[in-house]
Formats: C-alpha cells, structure tokens, sequence
C-alpha cells in the first residue's frame, strides 16, 4: 500500500514509519507545520521537524512538510482562547486531531493518491462484526485512543497505527535497532504552541484580559479568595483554592467569567451525577447508540473511565453510576463500551450543566 | 527520473567554470590573504582580481566591494551597519523599506527596532502588482530615515521597483539626503546592474543565484557611505567586515558574475520566450492568474496562483514526476509559509494559498517548459478533479 506516515518528529511516528516500511508499504513521511509562533515544547517546532526529516532520510523515504498554520490558528488556537474566555476548557489536542489530521491531513492524502494514513498513536484499529473500530493501546500507561475518540468508520477505514500494540519501552528499543536518532527523545506533554516556560497565563494574556474573580463559597456564600484569573480555574481543580475554614478542601464547582466569580465548594457540595453532552458534537463510530445505553464515560487523557447511562431526551446527557469531581464544559468525553471496555463507541463535548 | 529544475531562483545550477575558477583555492596551501609571504601575495592578487571583476559586474570601484558570507548577510550589514552608524549621532532613527523585501531586509530592520527604542522600521507600501508607490515612499520619509532600502526585483514574484525614483525622493526629499541599499540578489542574474541599479548608494548580491557557491556574497559601497561594521574582527575589507575572506568563495562569485555578464543577453532573450509560453500556457489552466500580468519582470520568473487548491499538494505531485519549484520563498522548516508578497499587494489567502513560482536560468530548455506544462497541466486538473 501507498501510505503517508504523519511524523511528529518523536519516537513513536518513527518507528511507525520504520515498521511500516519493513512490512513492505510504499510509504512517504509528511510533518504538519502547525504552530507560527515560539515554542518550547510539545511536537511542531523547528527542532521537531529535523528530527522528523533525518529519521526519513536514515529510513530512505522521502519526506515533506505540510503547512497548515491558518487552520491551526482557525480550528484550534482560536477556539481554545476563545472556550478559556467563556470559563470553558477546550481540549486542543483533540481538536487538532479531528480538523487537522484526521480531516485535513486525511482528504489531502486522499487527492495525493495514499491508499493509507498512519500516525504514531497508542491505539489499535480493530475489526468489531465486519466493522472498524477504535481499540486502546496495548500499553495502558500510554493509551490515546481518547484523544482519537472522534473517528468514524470514514477514517477508520484508512487509518493504520502500527505502534499500537506495541509497549513504549518496545517502542524505544525497536527506534534504536533502527539506528533512529529520536529512540531516547521525551515524551510530549505539552500542548504545543504554550511556552511550558511560561505557561497558558502568559499565552492567554497576548490574546485576551483576563478577568479577576472572587472565590465564593458554596455552602455559606462567603469570600474566601480572589484570582486574577478566572480564565485559569477549570472546574473540578483543587489547586490554588485554600481549604475552608474548617479546614476541608475545597473544589471550583462553577466559573462564572460574566459575574467575577469562582464557586468552590467541599468535595460532597460540588459532586456530580449528570454530565451535559453538546448535541452537535456527539460523535459514533459506528451505530448511534440509543437512550438507555451503558457506557464507560472517561473525560480526561489518562482518566479512568466510569460507568454512566447515556440519555437521548431534551438533551444529551450521561447520568453517572458513582458521583464525580465536577467536569469543565468544553472537555470531551469518550465513551467506550461496558461489554468490551477497549472499544471506542463515541465522543461529545461536554456543557454547561 | 529526469529532473525538470525550475528553483533557480532558490539556487541555481553550479556552473562548472566555477567550480574550476575556485578549485586552485579548495586544495593544498591557500595563504591568508591580508599575510605577506608569496603564498599569501598569490592569494591577494586572486582576491583583488575578483574584486575588480564584481566591480565591473554592479558599476562601482573595486573600494566599494565587501566581501561576504553572503546575500543575507550584505543586508544585514546594510541595514545594521547604517542603522548603527545613525544612530550614533541622531535621537532616531527610522529605517524604511518596502513591504515585500525578503526577510533577509524586514529581519535585519525589524531585529534592530526591537533592540533600541529609538529605531523604527516605516515600510513603503506597494501596488496590486507588487510595485513600490512612490507616493507612500514619500509619506514615510523623514529628516530621522537613516536608510531606505528597495529590493531590485521581487524574489517571489520576479517584478522590477522603480530604483531611480526611490533614489530621488531619499536624496531629494530629506535635507543631505538619506543612503539608499537594493538588495539585487534576484536581479543579478538577468539585469545589466550597472544601468539599472545606478543610481543607488549600495547594493547586494550572492553568487548562488548565479551559478556560484553559496556563502559567497559582496555588499556594494557606491559612494562613500559610513557604516559600522558588524564583526569588527581583524579589520579585514577595510574595516566593514573582520574575519579571513575566503578568496575560493570571492573568486567563485566572480567567476559567475563573469558568466552571467557574458551569457546575459542570450539567456534573456532565449528565456523571456519561455516565460510568455508558460504564462499563456498556465493561465489557461482552471482557477489559474499569473501574478501582476502587466507588470515589468525579469524572465526568468513565472509565478501562478490556483484558486480552491494548495500549493503543498501542488507541489507534492509535481515533485513526484521530478518537476522542482516552490511556492515562494522557502522557510527554515522546509513549509512553504503564506507569503507576505502577496499579502501586500492584496492577494486573498485563500488566492495566496495555491501559489507556485516557476523559476528559470541558463540552463532551461524548450523541453523543460513544454514538461513542465504538460505535467502541471494533469496535476491541476487531478486536484479539480479530486476536489
């Protein structure tokens, strides 16, 4: 097959490139050029796109670099400022990889004549009654099938991840029989176009003003502290809340951008049992699943998923087995299924509730 | 597979009489040239023939040749060598270029204004067609302009600017007058610079533009322009530049500048044929304009927008039937980057995304054109198809 390897410039898309050329594929390396401006960390600086360059030129395919830095700026940058100026925490890497590889990058190499796309992810694409389906990594430390938890069986179809059964330390030892120069290179982290030097205050801050709040207990309406930024708080975070004064940790449970006001409260105050799904952006990889379906709900990268029902009603909405630390609206929550907990059935932005 | 080259205006084919020129002074003892031992009086004797050679390239005396690493850096040390020196004796200084200079001009300007506050970069707006407008060259100018620089030709798109009227209004228009700098690396190889660029106080040019190595360049001192050098070093080209000049890399961009002096009325009639056929040829494709039609340009350059389609998979699949060009001036990543040419004279993103610029030497041939036409004619109706 002819097929175009999405090289990050990190280990795990090299050696995929590495596997799938000595499975015999046909295969050409291409690195997004996503983010115009500074960058420290994360997998689209300049540095990133050389290692990307010399790992193809050591495994003899040609390689090219796409630029898409108007659609990142369009479909990722903007949205994630303008979700954190609306008290919302958009997930970008998520967001990248639905308009930018998997829509972008998979029409162009469509129109360039790829029978394939591959990518570096730790996920699988498995076969479920004749169908494609998404799997986790086979190395549960790593998995990303939730940030790949918008596809459908359009991408399925064309998608190859040939590290996904593979364990990371497998990974590393197979990039260095290879002779690649990226076998010992960190992982990423970071979302890539935010200095980890400097961090998202000063990102946002070139864009936007950031509001100062008032941190405003739940329970007994007092004032129990300020921010200078109500943009920074995320629902469900503990970190930079004082405890009460009964000495009890304290949750943000709501950010309400328009009033200056943060509300925290205890763990049992803010607890959750409903989460709101955006109806737009509900996504299946295969059937639609029906009011009343068993799920396991995950809404973070390496969270745990948790037993939910989902609802068709009024609205979507999951309505959870176990009460949970509250969700920020703009997260995306990934549903797997109960009988197969592996499998991927579907992905929705979560809202205000 | 058979390469179809139409970059040259990145990098143009080496040319073998240079490569013979420079070989004396690639191997064995090659003596320092400010040294003054015999091996060091033959190194001279080679660096100031070639410097008389560039001199009698651009139309100055061999003086005013400095020799350099380069065309990025004769316009580093253009604008920064002036720059510095202004300011010195000035409580501003403005630094004024036009807005589709090569990033070699608008860093160097723009790396200086954020270093001091009292250093501005004003730029002289240009036309649909890529043009400098005299009249905005005329708004910006000030008694605080320590320099104002005008490329020759546009590297992207291949358009002339009008030198004799940039040089007018600085020298005419500001008591004393203010020094003018062109930076003719992508005229160089197709222009007679010592009447088109006459007028102008400085210049700059690289030899691998014309068939010479690359890291070989010279700025050009017209008339007694005082600049601060920028690596003071040993003194070396009388003061301007410190460090041992490589007489193998001035020796190869004389052997190119001799060559394309000699070969300049040939390959500009032999090409300008190509560029009308390949002009007519791509604007008959779908979604397809030539870039400022009207425009006076050097022959050598054809650049082309396509609407709805982007220049990275133009690109990609001409590159698969061994057609290499770019989509305008090439970034450090190796992406092709929206082009702020085009952004200046108007040109929609959505225009600009689909650009391509076909270059051409020496070197080409009728052959090359009618491949190039012929494949990128199947490539863009493909993509229409496809799209």
């Amino acid at each position: 097959m002819k097929v175009l390897v999405a090289m990050s410039g990190g280990v795990d898309s090299s050696v995929a490139a590495g596997l799938l050329i000595e499975q015999g594929h046909e295969v050409v390396g291409a690195t997004l050029k996503l983010w115009g401006g500074v960058s420290d960390s994360g997998c689209c600086s300049v540095a990133d796109v050389d290692d990307a360059r010399r790992v193809a030129q050591i495994l003899g395919v040609d390689h090219h670099v796409f630029n898409y830095s108007q659609e990142f700026e369009r479909h990722v940058v903007a949205p994630f400022v303008a979700g954190h100026a609306a008290g919302e925490s958009p997930n970008p890497c998520i967001e990248c990889n639905r308009h930018i590889k998997f829509e972008l990058l998979f029409e162009r190499a469509r129109r360039l004549g790829f029978d394939a796309v591959a990518t570096g992810h730790h996920a699988q694409v498995a076969d479920r009654d004749g169908q494609f389906a998404l799997a986790r990594g086979a190395d549960d430390q790593k998995d990303q099938s939730y940030v790949l938890g918008y596809l459908t069986q359009r991408e399925l179809s064309m998608l190859l991840l040939p590290i996904g059964s593979m364990r990371k330390t497998d990974v590393r030892a197979h990039a260095e029989r290879l002779g690649l120069r990226t076998w010992d290179k960190p992982d990423s982290q970071d979302v890539c176009f935010i200095e980890a030097s400097k961090g998202r205050e000063v990102f946002l801050r070139q864009r936007i003003d950031l509001t100062p709040a008032k941190l405003v207990d739940r329970g007994s309406g007092e004032v129990v502290g300020e921010t200078a930024a109500a943009e920074l708080m995320t629902v469900g975070q503990r970190r930079g809340v004082l405890p009460g004064r009964d000495g009890e940790k304290r949750y943000v449970a709501r950010v309400d951008i328009a009033n200056h006001t943060i509300e925290v409260g205890r763990l049992d105050d803010v607890l959750i049992s409903v989460i709101g799904l955006d109806r737009d952006s509900i996504t299946f990889a295969r059937e639609p699943l029906g009011d009343g379906t068993r799920v396991l709900a995950q809404w973070s990268a390496h969270g745990v998923a948790q037993p939910a029902i989902l609802r068709d009603g009024d609205t979507w909405h999951l309505e959870l087995e176990r009460p949970a630390r509250p969700v920020a609206a703009g997260q995306t929550v990934v549903l797997y299924r109960v009988d197969d907990p592996t499998i991927v059935e579907g992905a929705a932005i979560v809202t205000l509730s | 597979m058979t390469l179809y080259y139409f970059d040259h205006a990145a990098s143009a084919p080496r040319r073998d009489e240079v490569a013979d020129a420079m070989s004396r002074f690639e191997h064995g003892v090659v003596g320092n040239p400010s040294g003054s031992h015999r091996a060091s009086r033959e190194a001279r004797r080679a660096l100031e023939e070639a410097r008389d050679e560039v001199a009698a390239f651009v139309g100055a005396k061999p003086g005013g040749v400095v020799f350099t690493g380069g065309g990025t850096e004769s316009c580093q040390l253009a604008i920064a060598g002036v720059a510095h020196h202004h300011r010195r004796s000035h409580d501003r200084t403005d630094i004024v270029i036009s807005r589709v200079e090569h990033h070699a001009i608008i860093d160097a300007a723009e790396l200086m204004a954020s270093d001091f506050d009292d250093v501005h970069v004003r730029y002289v707006d240009v036309d649909a067609d890529g043009v400098v407008d005299l009249d905005s060259l005329e708004s910006v100018l000030s008694a605080d302009t320590a320099i104002v620089s005008v490329m020759t030709v546009n590297n992207e798109i291949g358009v002339r600017q009008p030198l004799d009227g940039v040089n007018s209004l600085a020298k005419n228009l500001v008591p004393g007058g203010v020094p003018t700098h062109s930076d003719a690396v992508a005229a160089a190889p197709w222009l007679n610079l010592p009447m088109v660029t006459a007028s102008m106080d400085m210049l700059s040019i690289c030899a691998h533009k014309m068939g010479g190595p690359v890291n070989s360049g010279a700025l050009i001192l017209r008339n007694d322009i005082a600049l601060d050098a920028l690596v003071p070093g040993g003194g070396q080209e009388r003061g301007r530049r410190g460090g041992t000049v490589d007489v193998a890399a001035a020796v190869g961009l004389a052997a190119a500048a001799r060559i394309t002096r000699r070969e300049l009325a040939e390959v500009n009639d032999r090409v300008i044929d190509y560029q009308q056929k390949l002009s007519a040829a791509l604007s008959y494709l779908p979604g397809a304009r030539i870039t400022a039609p009207g425009a006076l340009k050097v022959p050598g350059t054809v650049h082309v927008t396509f609407e709805g389609l982007a220049s990275d998979e133009i690109l990609f699949l001409i590159d698969q039937e061994g057609v290499c060009a770019s989509a305008a001036a090439s970034c450090s990543s190796g992406a092709a980057q929206p082009s702020h040419v085009l952004a200046a004279m108007g040109v929609e993103s959505e225009r600009a995304r689909g650009s391509l610029r076909l270059s051409m030497g020496a070197e080409t041939t009728a052959d090359d054109v009618d491949s190039v036409i012929r494949i990128l004619s199947a490539v863009i109706h493909r993509l229409r198809d496809e799209a």
